[in-house]
C-alpha cells in the first residue's frame, strides 16, 4: 500500500472512525479496505451490499392477484399448469435442509396435542380435512416445532416410509394453516399481501393451491415465503 | 444500569448545556431588537451576526450567504417555493429522490399544482441516488436538483459532489436538505458543493425553533414571509435572537470537536452493528453498512417487523428510548415508511425498522446495556414465521 497521509483529503472527518487522517494512513498499509470508508475520498459509490433480485421472467401486467386475468404463458418450458389444467404462479419447493415441505397444522382438537404429548421428532399421520374441497391424501410428517399453548403444530411432511418403519401418532383430522418454503420457479414476481395460485412441488396430485403471502424474504436465487389463508383449487 | 438511555438523536437532540448557558442572557437582561438603533439593539444585532459566522463556518460558507428561518421545513420550503416564484415566467423542471423529507416531498406536490413539474427518483436498495438516474432525469428546463445529504430514516449518505456536477453540467442549481448531515459531514463551501444548504439547530445539540438556509451568492430567491425586510428581505420578522446566538454557539462546538465526536458515533456504530447481527439470528442492517451517518442505525429483524410497535414500547418501559423509522412517522404507526418501501422493502419489512440513533452524550456503558437488553427484549416478541424459518 503507497497511499501516505498527503494522498488522504486532509478533512479530519472521523466518517472513517478515525480522528485524523494521519490516523487513518497509519492502519492502510494493515487494513488497505479502510480506504473505501474515506467517505470525502470515495464519492464513488460503492455497489450495493445488499444482492439484486434474482429475474423474473417477463412479469405480466396485472401478474399475481388472479392467474385467470393472465394471458397463459410458457418460460422455459414450464407450463404453468396443474394436473387438472389450471393456471398457477409459482412452484412451492420445500428448504433443503429439511426432511419435506413445511407446514403449519392445527389438530381439529387442537387439545391433543398437549394429550398426545407431541413433541419435536415425533412422526404423526392425519389428513388435512376443510381445506376448501379439502385434500383427500392422508398426510405422513415428522415434528419440527410445537406450541402447546393453542396445539399448533409446525411437521415437515416426509412420506409413509418413516411411519411404518418407526411408528406413529395419529392425530385424525387437521387443519393446514400456512406453508413455508422456498420459490425458485416463478412467472411474477410475489408480493406481500397478494393471494397467489401455486403448485406445491411434492403435491402428490399436482393440484394447484392458492394462499396468501404474508411472508416474504428476497434470496439471490429466488424467494423465502409464508402463505397462510391456504385452499386447495 | 443507566436510568435513562437516549438512543432518538436523529428525531432530536438535548440542548448542549453550554449552548443553553450562552441563551439564557438573551431570554432575560439582553432582550434587544436586532433592528434597533439604540445601544441595547446594537448588542442584539452584535451577537446575531456573530452567530450567523459561526453557522457560515460550519458550511465553509461567507456569513452573507446564511439566511435563518424558523426550521429545517422552512429553509425547505424557502428554497424550493423561493426559487420557483423568483422564476415565475420560466418553465420549470425539479429533479428530487422518493426518500425526501416531507417538506420536500409536500413542497414539491404543492409545487406541481403551479405548473412546475417534478421527477422522483428512485433509490437503490441500499438507498442512494444513482447519479446515472440523475443524468438520465436532467432535462433542458430542469432548473433545480433536490436531493437531502444524508436520509433520516436509513441513515444513508448520498454522493452530493458527484450530483452537484451533474445538475451543474446541465445548468441547473443544486439543494440539499442537510438536516440530518450538519455538523456530521464536512462542507466545504467549494464548486462542487451545493448551492442551497438547508440546515436546522435542534438535530445540533441547539435549541428548536430555528434553522437556517445557506444561499450561494447570487442565487434569487424569493421570500415567503413578507413583512420588516430582515435576512437581506428574505426573511421578514423579528430575528430569533436566543435561538440564534444557540443555533451560532452549537455550530462552533460541533466545528472544534466534530471529528472526535464523528470518529466516535462511527465507532460505536460499527460495534452495534458487528454485535447485532453477529448475535441476533434473523437481524439485518438497512442503508448502506459505510456510507452512512455516525450512530445511526436502522435495523430489521426477520419475523418481527409487525410486532416492532411493540419492541419500542418494551424499549421504553426499559429505559430505552429508540424509534421506529423517523419521528415524524410515529404520529401514524400503522403506515409502512415511504423511504423505507422506497428502498424496495415490502410493506410489512417497511413498517417494521428500528432506528438506533446516537449522540454526544451517549456512553460506552449504555451502549453495552442497550446489547445486553436488546436480546431478552426481542425474545418476549410473537414472531411471524416458525422458527427455523427466522433461522434460516
Amino acid at each position: 500500500m503507497s497511499m501516505t497521509v498527503s494522498d488522504l483529503p486532509g478533512l479530519n472527518c472521523g466518517l472513517c472512525g478515525y480522528r485524523t487522517c494521519a490516523e487513518m494512513a497509519e492502519q492502510l498499509p494493515m487494513k488497505p479496505e479502510l480506504l473505501k470508508r474515506c467517505l470525502p475520498m470515495s464519492e464513488h459509490r460503492e455497489r450495493s451490499f445488499e444482492t439484486k433480485p434474482f429475474s423474473v421472467p417477463s412479469p405480466k401486467k396485472d401478474c399475481g392477484a388472479c392467474s385467470v386475468a393472465c394471458a397463459p404463458e410458457k418460460t422455459d418450458g414450464v407450463k404453468w399448469k396443474d394436473s387438472l389444467g389450471r393456471e398457477f404462479d409459482f412452484y412451492l419447493e420445500h428448504f433443503p435442509e429439511d426432511p419435506g415441505p413445511r407446514e403449519i397444522i392445527i389438530p381439529h382438537n387442537p387439545m391433543i396435542t398437549r394429550e398426545m404429548e407431541i413433541q419435536r421428532g415425533d412422526i404423526l399421520i392425519g389428513r388435512p380435512l376443510g381445506m376448501s374441497c379439502g385434500c383427500p391424501i392422508t398426510h405422513c410428517g415428522v415434528v419440527m416445532e410445537v406450541d402447546k399453548r393453542t396445539g399448533v403444530i409446525v411437521w415437515c411432511v416426509t412420506g409413509p416410509l418413516q411411519p411404518r418403519q418407526h411408528g406413529f401418532k395419529d392425530v385424525g383430522y387437521y387443519i393446514a394453516e400456512g406453508y413455508e418454503g422456498l420459490i425458485k420457479q416463478t412467472r411474477c414476481e410475489p408480493k406481500i399481501g397478494m393471494r397467489y395460485y401455486f403448485q406445491p412441488q411434492l403435491c402428490m396430485l399436482q393440484w394447484r393451491h392458492s394462499g396468501l403471502v404474508n411472508y416474504l424474504n428476497r434470496l439471490k436465487d429466488g424467494y423465502q415465503v409464508r402463505l397462510e389463508g391456504l385452499w386447495i383449487g | 444500569m443507566p436510568d435513562r438511555i437516549y438512543f432518538d438523536y436523529a428525531a432530536t437532540t438535548p440542548v448542549d448545556p453550554r449552548v443553553a448557558e450562552n441563551m439564557i442572557p438573551y431570554l432575560k437582561d439582553q432582550f434587544g431588537n436586532p433592528s434597533s438603533l439604540h445601544e441595547v439593539g446594537r448588542e442584539a444585532r452584535f451577537v446575531v451576526e456573530k452567530a450567523r459566522q459561526q453557522v457560515a463556518d460550519l458550511l465553509g460558507a461567507s456569513s452573507d450567504e446564511i439566511i435563518f428561518t424558523s426550521s429545517g421545513t422552512e429553509a425547505n420550503n424557502m428554497a424550493l417555493i423561493g426559487f420557483v416564484e423568483a422564476h415565475a415566467e420560466e418553465e420549470i423542471h425539479i429533479v428530487t429522490s422518493a426518500i425526501e423529507h416531507p417538506s420536500i416531498l409536500k413542497t414539491c406536490r404543492y409545487l406541481e399544482k403551479r405548473k412546475v413539474s417534478v421527477t422522483y427518483l428512485s433509490v437503490t436498495p441500499d438507498g442512494q441516488v444513482e447519479p446515472d438516474s440523475l443524468q438520465a432525469a436532467m432535462r433542458p428546463e430542469t432548473r433545480l436538483v433536490s436531493i437531502m445529504t444524508a436520509n433520516n430514516v436509513a441513515g444513508t449518505i448520498q454522493p452530493i459532489c458527484e450530483l452537484v456536477r451533474i445538475a451543474r453540467q446541465h445548468g441547473a442549481l443544486f439543494h440539499t436538505d442537510a438536516v440530518q448531515a450538519f455538523g456530521k459531514l464536512p462542507f466545504h463551501g467549494g464548486q462542487d458543493s451545493p448551492d442551497l444548504i438547508s440546515v436546522s439547530a435542534h438535530k445540533l445539540y441547539g435549541p428548536k425553533g430555528i434553522g437556517a438556509l445557506f444561499v450561494r451568492k447570487g442565487i434569487r430567491l424569493n421570500s415567503l414571509i413578507h413583512g420588516g425586510g430582515q435576512e437581506r428581505d428574505l426573511r421578514a420578522s423579528t430575528e430569533n435572537v436566543p435561538g440564534i446566538v444557540g443555533f451560532g454557539y452549537a455550530a462552533e462546538i460541533a466545528r472544534q470537536g466534530m471529528a472526535s465526536e464523528t470518529a466516535r458515533l462511527v465507532s460505536w456504530r460499527d460495534e452495534m452493528i458487528g454485535h447485532i447481527l453477529g448475535k441476533i439470528q434473523g437481524s439485518y442492517l438497512i442503508g448502506h453498512p459505510y456510507r452512512r451517518l455516525p450512530g445511526h442505525l436502522c435495523l430489521g429483524f426477520s419475523g418481527l417487523e409487525g410486532d416492532m410497535i411493540k419492541l419500542l414500547m418494551l424499549l421504553d418501559k426499559a429505559g430505552i428510548a429508540v424509534s421506529t423509522g423517523s419521528a415524524c412517522s410515529s404520529n401514524h404507526p400503522g403506515e409502512a415508511s415511504y423511504v423505507l418501501q422506497a428502498m424496495g422493502l415490502d410493506p410489512l419489512k417497511a413498517r417494521g425498522s428500528l432506528r438506533v440513533t446516537l449522540g454526544r452524550f451517549n456512553t460506552q456503558k449504555e451502549i453495552d446495556w442497550f446489547l445486553k437488553i436488546l436480546p431478552k427484549t426481542l425474545a418476549e416478541l410473537r414472531p411471524m414465521t416458525t422458527d427455523s424459518f427466522s433461522s434460516r
